[in-house]
Formats: C-alpha cells, sequence, structure tokens
C-alpha cells in the first residue's frame, strides 16, 4: 500500500524519477560532469572503465545518471544500458576538433537506437574554459543536430572545471520531461 | 508448416529470466535487492543466470554492503563465461578500493583477485598496488594474497608492476596477520616459479619470527613453513631459531605443532651440542603423544609423520612405545601405522612387553592386522638378536592355536628369521611340518619349501616332503615352483640318492619344457647346466654362504626420509612419496611450448586403417607375425633322455622354446605373478595391419577363477587409449588368455616431455586394481603413411633448420647387407628413399612418421659388414628425437 501511496504522491507533486545516460567519447568530461552535478565539485577522475551511476535530485526531478565509459572498448557496451532511458546527456570536447567526425558518428548511431526512440537529447558542448573551443553553433554544425526530426534536443555551452552551463542544460532537461510526460 | 504455427514460438510468458531482468532494473531498491538475491539463489541451484550479467552488475554501485556482497559472489561465479562484459566492473573495482570503509576495500581486493579475466586484470593492478599501502591492516592482508592470485593469471604483469617487491615489503609490516597473508602470498607464488622469488634472508628471518608469535594459527602455519626452507648459517642460529620456534609445540592446533616439529628436526642437523639436542628431544615427546589422543583421522596422519620422525631421531619416541599401543577400538588403518612404529621402536628393553601386544593382535579377528602382527613379530626377531629366541617362542604359541592364515604367515616370518640366523632354531621344523597340509597361500608355501630345501639334511623326509609338493608342480603359482626347484636342486646335492635324482629329473623337465615361465625356465637351465658340468661347482653355488639380511622393510632411503622430512606436515609425508610423485606442477617456464604441442596433435594427425591393408607394409602380409623384433632363441630339438643329457656333459645343450598357448613370440612380463599376488601379466603393443594392438597375456597363478578383466591406460604422450573393452574369458586356476586389444588415439595426451611409457591399470572382479608401466617403443607408432618422395624429401630436408639435425652412433650394429636392413626397416613402417656410397661407406636415405603428422628425415651411414653405423635425424619435433633413437636400435642390427 505504502509504495502505491508514494507513487500517487509523487506523480501529483511532480517528484519524479528519470534515468539519464551520459555518454560521450573518451576524455570529453563525463565523469566530471557527473561528479559537478551530483557534489557540485570538482574531482580528480581517471579514465572510467565501466560506468559509474549517482543520483542527482533537481528541479523536483530524481536523476539516475549513468555515466559510462567512453573508450573504444567499452562503446559497444552502451546498448546494455539504453532501455528505459528517458534522456541522453552527449558530451563533446570542443577543444578536441580531430575527433569531432568520431563524436558525430557515435552521436548519430546512438540515435538510430530503436531503445531510445523516444529518449530527448541533451549535447553539452564541454571543456569552454579550454582555448580554441568551439562553441554552440559550431558543434551543432558538426554533430549535424539540425538533423535530428522527430525528438527534442538542446545544445549547451558548458565548462565543467568552472560549473558553467551545466544546471542551465539540466533546466531545460526538466522542463522538457516534465512537459513530455504529463 | 503452416504460417499458424507460428503461435507456438511466440508466448506471452516472459519466463523466469526476462522477470528477473525487469526486476533488477526497477527503479527500487528493495526490488533491486531482492532480484538479486533470488538470481544469487537460481546461481546456486545451478541454473544458468549469467543473461542477466550486466542487469547484476548495474546493481553493483550501492552503499548497501549486503547488495554489493552478493553482486560480487555473482561476478565471481559468471565473470569467467562473459569475459567482455567483465570490464563493466572494473570501474566499480577500482571506485570501492577507495571506499571510506576498509571492509569494502578489502571485499574489492579479493574479489578482484577471484575473477580470473585476463582482459581485466591490467586495470586491477592500480586499486591492488594502492591496497597494498593501505593504512588499514586488514586491507593489506587481502591484497597480499590477491597478489598470489594475480600471479597465477599473469606472472609476467606481477613482476612487471613490481608486485613481488611490495610483498617482499610486507613482510616487514607491523602487524602479524599481514606479515603471515604476505608469507602465505610468496610461498604460494614461489612454488609455481622456477626462478627463486622467496628467500628469507637473516633479515627477514627476524621478522618472521617476531610476527610468529603474534599470529593466527594458520598464520603461524605458514609462517612456520616457510621457516622450514630457511638454512640456518650455523649451530648457533639454528639454535637460535629453534629457541623462538619450540613454544609453539604447545600449540592445540596440530597442524603448528607439526610445522613446528619439523622446523626443529630440520634445524637439529646443524646442532652440534649433544646436550641441546638431546633436550630438544625430551621436549618434542610430548607434543607428538598428544598428537595422538585427537580423532582416528588425525591420529593416522600424526602417526604417518611420526613413522618419519622415528626413522630419523628414534630416540625421540623411544620411551613411549605404550602410546602406540593399539586400542580395541581404533580404526584399522591407524592400528596398521602403529604397528609400523611399534616395530621401530622395539628394543632389548621394551621387547617383553611389544611381544605380549603383538602376541595378543595376533588372536583379533581383522585378518589383515592379524597377519601384520605376525610379521611384526618376525621383524622383531630379525631386529634385535637377543629377541630373537622369545619371538620365535612366541610365534610357535600361536601356530599352535591352528588357526591357518596365522600359521601361514608364521612360516613365512621364520623362514626369514633362519635366514638372519642360520643353523639356529631348527629344532623347531618339526613343528612347522606338522602344518605342512594346510599351506595354500603361494608364499607361506614357498617359505616352507625353502625351509626343506635348506635343510634337507636334517630332514630326514625331506625328500618324502618335497614330493608331496612336486605333484602339482605345474599348477604351482610361479613363485613356488621356482622355490620348488631350488629346493630340489639342494636336496639333491644334498642328498644325491637315487629318490631325489628322479625329482629332480620330473623338476627339471617340468621347469623347462613343460613351462612357459621364462623364469623359470632359466633358472632351470642354469641349474641343469651346472650339475651336468660339474656337481662341486653346483654345489658351490647352490649352496653357498648367504648374506645376513636385516629388517630393512618399510625403511625408506635416507635422501627420500630427508625430503619427506622437509615436507612433514603435508601430504607427502603422509603418502611418504616425494610431491614430484602425485603432484605435477606447470612451472611458468615451459607453458608456450605445450600449447604449441597440443596444436601440433589436434592438426596433424592422420591414420587410416585402409592404408595398411593394401599391401604398403610388408608386415600386413604376413598377418600373425607381429613385426616388433624380439629376440627369439633359436629353436632346438627336444631332448630326448633328461638325465643322460644332465651328467653327459652335453654342451650342445640349448633352450628350448615352446610356443604356448596363443600364437606369437613370448610378451615381456609387466606385472610378475609376486606382484599381481598370482596374476601374471605379460603385454606389449604391436603393430598389425596399420593399427596398434595391446598384445595382452594373463597367467591366473591364484587358486580361484578369475573373471570381469578390465583396462585402462593412464594419459599418454600420444594419447593411446584402448579402443574397446578387454576380451578376456573367465581363467580358470593355472589357466592363462591371450589377447589382441585395438589402440586408438585420444585427445587425451599428456603434457610434458614425450615419453614411451605406457601406465596401464587392470583390474578383475576378484583381485585389486594392478597398476603397471610399459615402456613402448616408438617404431610401433611408425605409420603406413611414412614413405616420402625423393623430392618432398629433399625439400623437407632443407627446409628445416640444422639445429633440428641430431646423430646417434650405434657402434654395435653391424649392416651385413643392405637391402635386406632396407626390407627389415620397411617392414617397421621406416621407408627407404634412396642411397648413395661414400668411399667404403653406403649411406641411406629413409623416412618415417609418428602420429600427428611428425616426420623424421634419416640419414643412415654404414659400411657393409663393419661395426659400427651412425644414424643422423631431422625432424620438426626435436623432443621425439631421444626416443626414435631409442627405437631404431633394434631395426639396424
Amino acid at each position: 500500500m505504502g509504495i502505491v501511496f508514494t507513487r500517487l504522491f509523487s506523480s501529483v507533486f511532480g517528484n519524479r524519477e528519470a534515468r539519464i545516460l551520459v555518454l560521450g567519447l573518451d576524455n570529453a568530461g563525463k565523469t566530471t560532469i557527473l561528479y559537478r552535478l551530483q557534489m557540485g565539485e570538482v574531482v580528480s577522475t581517471i579514465p572510467t572503465i565501466g560506468f559509474n551511476v549517482e543520483t542527482v535530485q533537481y528541479n523536483n526531478i530524481k536523476f539516475q545518471v549513468w555515466d559510462l565509459g567512453g573508450q573504444t572498448s567499452i562503446r559497444p557496451y552502451w546498448r546494455c544500458y539504453f532501455p528505459n532511458t528517458q534522456a541522453i546527456i552527449y558530451v563533446v570536447d570542443s577543444s578536441d576538433t580531430d575527433r569531432l567526425v568520431t563524436a558525430k558518428e557515435e552521436f548519430h548511431s546512438i540515435l538510430e537506437e530503436d531503445e531510445l526512440k523516444g529518449a530527448v537529447v541533451l549535447v553539452y558542448a564541454n571543456k569552454q574554459d579550454l582555448p580554441g573551443a568551439l562553441d554552440d553553433a559550431a558543434i551543432t554544425e558538426s554533430l549535424e543536430l539540425h538533423k535530428i526530426k522527430s525528438r527534442q534536443w538542446s545544445i549547451f555551452k558548458t565548462s565543467a572545471i568552472k560549473g558553467e552551463g551545466l544546471f542551465e542544460g539540466l533546466d531545460w532537461l526538466s522542463n522538457t520531461l516534465k512537459s513530455g510526460s504529463s | 508448416m503452416s504460417g499458424h504455427d507460428s503461435k507456438y514460438f511466440s508466448t506471452t510468458k516472459k519466463g523466469e529470466i526476462p522477470e528477473l531482468k525487469e526486476e533488477l532494473n526497477s527503479q527500487y531498491k528493495d526490488k533491486r535487492k531482492d532480484a538479486v538475491k533470488k538470481v544469487i539463489a537460481a546461481m546456486t541451484v545451478g541454473k544458468d543466470v549469467s543473461s542477466l550479467f550486466t542487469d547484476v552488475v548495474n546493481c553493483m554501485q550501492t552503499e548497501n554492503l549486503e547488495l554489493k556482497k552478493l553482486v560480487y559472489l555473482y561476478l565471481i561465479n559468471y565473470a569467467k563465461s562473459q569475459p567482455d562484459l567483465a570490464i563493466l566492473a572494473v570501474n566499480t573495482f577500482v571506485k570501492d578500493s577507495q571506499d571510506p570503509n576498509p571492509l569494502i576495500r578489502a571485499l574489492a581486493v579479493r574479489t578482484m583477485g577471484c575473477i580470473r579475466v585476463d582482459k581485466i586484470t591490467e586495470y586491477l593492478c592500480d586499486p591492488l598496488q594502492r591496497c597494498l599501502k593501505d593504512d588499514d591492516p586488514y586491507v593489506r592482508k587481502t591484497a597480499a594474497i590477491c597478489v598470489a592470485k594475480l600471479y597465477d593469471i599473469n606472472a609476467e604483469l606481477v613482476e612487471d608492476r613490481g608486485f613481488l617487491e611490495a610483498l617482499k615489503d610486507l613482510i616487514s609490516d607491523n602487524n602479524p596477520m599481514v606479515v603471515a597473508n604476505a608469507v602465505a602470498a610468496l610461498a604460494e607464488i614461489q612454488e609455481s616459479s622456477a626462478r627463486p622469488i622467496f628467500e628469507i634472508t637473516s633479515h627477514t628471518l627476524t621478522k618472521l619470527l617476531t610476527a610468529l608469535n603474534e599470529c593466527t594459527e594458520w598464520g603461524q602455519v605458514f609462517i612456520l613453513d616457510s621457516l622450514s626452507r630457511y638454512k640456518a648459517t650455523d649451530a648457533r642460529d639454528a639454535e637460535n631459531i629453534v629457541e623462538r620456534v619450540t613454544p609453539r609445540l604447545q600449540h592445540a592446533n596440530c597442524a603448528v605443532v607439526l610445522s613446528a616439529v619439523k622446523i626443529i628436526l630440520l634445524q637439529m642437523e646443524l646442532i652440534t651440542s649433544t646436550d641441546v639436542v638431546r633436550n630438544l628431544c625430551k621436549k618434542m615427546a610430548p607434543p607428538l603423544v598428544t598428537l595422538l589422543s585427537a580423532e582416528p583421522e588425525i591420529q593416522y596422519v600424526a602417526l604417518r609423520n611420526i613413522n618419519l620422525i622415528v626413522q630419523k631421531r628414534p630416540t625421540i619416541l623411544a620411551h613411549e612405545i605404550k602410546v602406540f599401543f593399539c586400542k580395541y577400538n581404533d580404526p584399522i588403518y591407524v592400528k596398521m601405522e602403529k604397528l609400523e612404529i611399534m616395530i621401530k621402536l622395539a628394543s632389548d628393553r621394551n621387547i617383553d612387553q611389544v611381544l605380549l601386544e603383538f602376541k595378543e593382535y595376533a588372536t583379533e579377528v581383522d585378518v589383515d592386522f592379524v597377519r601384520k602382527a605376525v610379521r611384526a613379530i618376525g621383524r622383531c626377531a630379525i631386529k634385535l638378536d637377543r629377541a630373537a629366541e622369545r619371538c620365535i617362542s612366541v610365534l610357535l604359541e600361536l601356530i599352535k592355536i591352528k588357526v591357518n592364515y596365522v600359521v601361514q604367515e608364521a612360516i613365512i616370518v621364520i623362514k626369514d628369521i633362519f635366514r638372519r640366523y642360520p643353523n639356529t632354531y631348527e629344532s623347531i621344523i618339526a613343528t612347522l611340518c606338522e602344518s605342512l597340509d594346510n599351506l595354500d597361500e603361494p608364499e607361506a608355501k614357498a617359505s616352507m619349501i625353502w625351509i626343506i630345501g635348506e635343510y634337507a639334511e636334517r630332514i630326514d623326509n625331506a625328500d618324502e616332503l618335497l614330493e608331496s609338493f612336486l605333484e602339482s608342480f605345474p599348477e604351482e603359482p610361479a613363485l613356488v615352483q621356482l622355490q620348488l626347484l631350488t629346493a630340489t636342486v639342494k636336496l639333491f646335492l644334498k642328498k644325491p640318492t637315487e629318490g631325489p635324482q628322479q625329482m629332480i629329473q620330473a623338476v627339471l623337465n617340468n621347469a623347462t619344457v613343460e613351462t612357459d615361465n621364462p623364469d623359470l625356465r632359466d633358472r632351470a637351465y642354469i641349474y641343469w647346466r651346472l650339475l651336468s658340468t660339474d656337481p662341486e661347482a653346483a654345489k658351490d653355488v647352490v649352496l653357498a654362504e648367504k648374506p645376513v639380511i636385516s629388517d630393512d622393510s618399510n625403511q625408506l632411503d635416507s635422501s627420500l626420509l630427508d625430503e619427506l622430512l622437509a615436507n612433514i606436515s603435508t601430504l607427502s609425508s603422509v603418502y611418504h612419496k616425494p610431491p614430484e610423485a602425485f603432484i605435477s606442477r606447470v612451472k611458468a617456464a615451459p607453458r608456450a611450448d605445450d600449447e604449441e604441442f597440443a596444436d601440433a596433435g589436434e592438426a596433424g594427425y592422420s591414420e587410416s586403417p585402409s592404408q595398411g591393408v593394401d599391401g604398403a607394409s610388408p608386415s600386413s602380409s604376413t598377418g600373425t607375425s607381429s613385426n616388433v623384433p624380439v629376440k627369439q632363441p633359436a629353436a632346438p630339438a627336444p631332448i630326448p633322455d633328461l638325465l643322460g643329457d644332465l651328467m653327459g656333459l652335453d654342451n650342445a645343450l640349448v633352450p628350448v622354446d615352446e610356443p604356448t598357448a596363443l600364437s606369437g613370440p613370448p610378451l615381456p612380463v609387466v606385472l610378475p605373478s609376486t606382484t599381481g599376488q598370482g596374476l601374471q601379466i605379460s603385454a606389449q603393443l604391436v603393430r598389425r595391419d596399420g593399427q596398434i594392438f595391446y598384445d595382452i597375456s594373463f597367467e591366473n597363478g591364484t587358486q580361484s577363477v578369475l573373471d570381469g578383466f578390465m583396462i585402462q591406460f593412464n594419459k599418454n604422450t600420444f594419447g593411446l587409449a584402448a579402443g574397446g573393452p578387454l576380451q578376456v574369458t573367465p581363467l580358470q586356476p593355472g589357466a592363462s588368455a591371450r589377447t589382441l586389444l585395438p589402440m586408438v588415439f585420444s585427445q587425451n595426451v599428456s603434457p610434458g616431455a614425450p615419453n614411451s611409457l605406457l601406465q596401464v591399470a587392470v583390474k578383475n572382479n576378484q583381485q585389486p586394481v594392478w597398476y603397471f608401466s610399459d615402456k613402448g617403443s616408438l617404431h610401433v607408432f611408425f605409420g603406413e603413411d611414412g614413405k616420402m618422395e625423393r623430392t618432398s624429401f629433399l625439400e623437407a630436408w632443407k627446409s628445416l633448420p640444422d639445429d633440428n639435425e641430431f646423430s646417434k652412433e650405434y657402434p654395435n650394429s653391424v649392416i651385413n647387407s643392405i637391402d635386406a636392413t632396407i626390407e627389415n626397416l620397411a617392414a617397421s613402417n621406416v621407408f627407404f628413399i634412396a642411397k648413395r656410397k661414400n668411399a667404403n661407406m653406403d649411406v641411406l636415405y629413409l623416412s618415417a612418421k609418428i602420429p600427428r603428422g611428425i616426420p623424421f628425415l634419416i640419414e643412415l651411414t654404414a659400411a657393409v659388414g663393419v661395426p659400427g653405423a651412425k644414424c643422423a635425424v631431422k625432424t620438426p619435433n626435436k623432443e621425439f628425437v631421444p626416443l626414435f633413437f631409442e627405437a631404431m636400435e633394434p631395426l639396424i642390427k
């Protein structure tokens, strides 16, 4: 009975849960973003061989954020995490122009996944603090975001180190999720 | 099949796995935990839940320790079956190894060690390195063990990352448990490595001795066992160690006690002061005695170890013989061991007591125990000459009880006593003779016959007695036949009258013409020759003074004893076998070679029986005769008048070889009847019609019908195994049977250097399992497909590097005709390719091939008629070369 009530209340008061995947190439800053969101501070990280999962409470939404390792050897296993995902945060290292093509390819192959059909997409053009980082428009161009037709998406300039842009993105995400499901 | 049937394949029911999957991905923690518990439950009862791997691993990052432990448990079980996905767990391990809670850090590092997936080991090195330097000793001690586990998976990695040094540092840790585990890990690593990795220096010695007093009992065992490998520099060093270890003797854990005893015994070797040694011996006795108050199983282990200790230092327990007296309710295996130690401890001082005990045992109900007790009396008599008379009188008392097996056993030991104390106790022969008719065991019969023969001149009716045995000569087991033969000869030499003369004629006839036992035949011919050439010489030989015997049964060779003492409190000291004898440990180095070997085995082997049938090999045309050359004695004419020959100095006397029941030359004996309790097995590998057979013959020398024969081959170099059941009809007593068992090649190939040893186990319904080794010869394996064309031979020869060439001289081989040699070799599937003349030498080129397609390219150089041949061979598989040379030897005679 208790559980039924909790569910009832949470939907009435909008306190809901969402499963979010943080994806992107290796060294894009996924883990740093995760802990910046969760703890509000910058932690030193090592390449994630596997995954991190944390819960982030924001705007009355409990985000269950899965940060998956971005190395080539781990990317094939991303698909294990696709089911029941409401949103994807795709992190791009804006200063790593050489690999933007790869980032684009990975990005679009994710979007083609059946299991992610209903997921909204939030792109973080990360590492804006670095010199030579491309801005959001350039990243939009390189990732060919305009090709996305059948889902909601948005892009934000972020710097995980400085903590800029992250919560703006999360605001968009929570609003989108709320409006999308109610 | 209509389209409607598709409905049978789709079902609305989801089944257990998808349900679990859904629950594992639930957003509620409790539900996830329950789901993981369900998964573990399914795993425990043997259901395959490996398909849930990622879903379970996703539950890994949790603050809930219970859930974490469950997921870890799952990982240990299934990581091996999902090696690719196991990588997903790495990050969690890394995180957990930095968790503030030391229990979680240790849990992570322990689990990491248990996941034996090569792909992820590399990622685990960093966390492991951190944990080895952890602040918490519990984490450090767990990490130490993890290094040993990692070493087993990837030794190179462990060495490259400097974990060995880290482990050695841990020996100086301030926590004794960490020290103990580091020692355990290093010792284990040392076991699997050929290089010296863990050597105790005087510095580490102090650390270990200090840690010894503080750590747990099993930690103490690890430290003590490692210390036992330390070689003390001098007597003072040794005394110092012993002094620090001695308090461990008081420990309640028997493993600690035995390990401490081991160290003290080893260090005592160096201690010169007799006072110290005596003192130590005194100190070791009570703890050893205490071990015998434990459960029977532990008693047994203790007794096996004490057996060794007593052999080395009898003084330790010299005064404690009473604790080894058997209790009525001791299990039989304990009793047997106690008996053995009692014999070893028996001395002039306690022999009366001991004999009283033995006599008591000899009237118990367990036949084996009774026999052993009687034997024990005999062994004491041989060991203690002052007590011999008392022993004999006890034996006589036992004979008077008239229990058949007691009497027989007594006669066997009395024979030994006679041998030890000649011409001392013959007065009892009359008593022995009373039981003559009841003897039915071969050994007892043989012993009695020996006694009669040995004392023929003092036994008035010796000839009658022997004659009574002679009637059944052909049916007797070989053991008895041999004794009868010798005894009759002795009798004849001592009393050369008419009766014995007729007897000897009958016996020699039986033992030569009528028998197929080569041992018996050989001995008979030697006697015959001796008697017919020079009866005086025969006397000198047959009636010669015999060397004095001592009781060395169950006495171990001193070097073996030392090795076993160094392994006290291990399986080795219980088996009384060196560890190599029952464990094959893969040392780090030869691994790569082994793998290559196995691959070659799978790919190259081809052997079809049809190749043999099409007449390629001359041996197939003869059909019945084996192509294995066996030295066959020339068959002479039977001898008509035995005695005439015997006395007539007939130098032309040659052995007769009567072909027995089945065709083919006699087979080498692989299991003599003495070992096989009357069953004699002869066997040899042969090749016929392109197939390998095991030519095996059984001779039943027991008193009962033997049936239900079965055979089993141990793993061997060629993977040779029985190709069918052993077809042997029930064997009547005295009967023999011979059969050809087809052999096949299985994948069951034994690793290691090739050898031609075939280990065989044979059983039947009446006897225990018999094991024997048969040394086959490689040429049995030479296949009919070994013939090569000239060109391919040349190519193959050139393609092989020069280090694959080996040569060997056969100085005694004489080749009288090239053609005959070629034919002879071809009969054994060594095929002729070409020949050339080089000065006065003939050079032959030949080829042969063994299973798995391993070719041999042979160059044989010899001069016709001149002794000495040289054989050079090239083969890709060098390891077979020694076997090859061995096989060639008989072929180029």
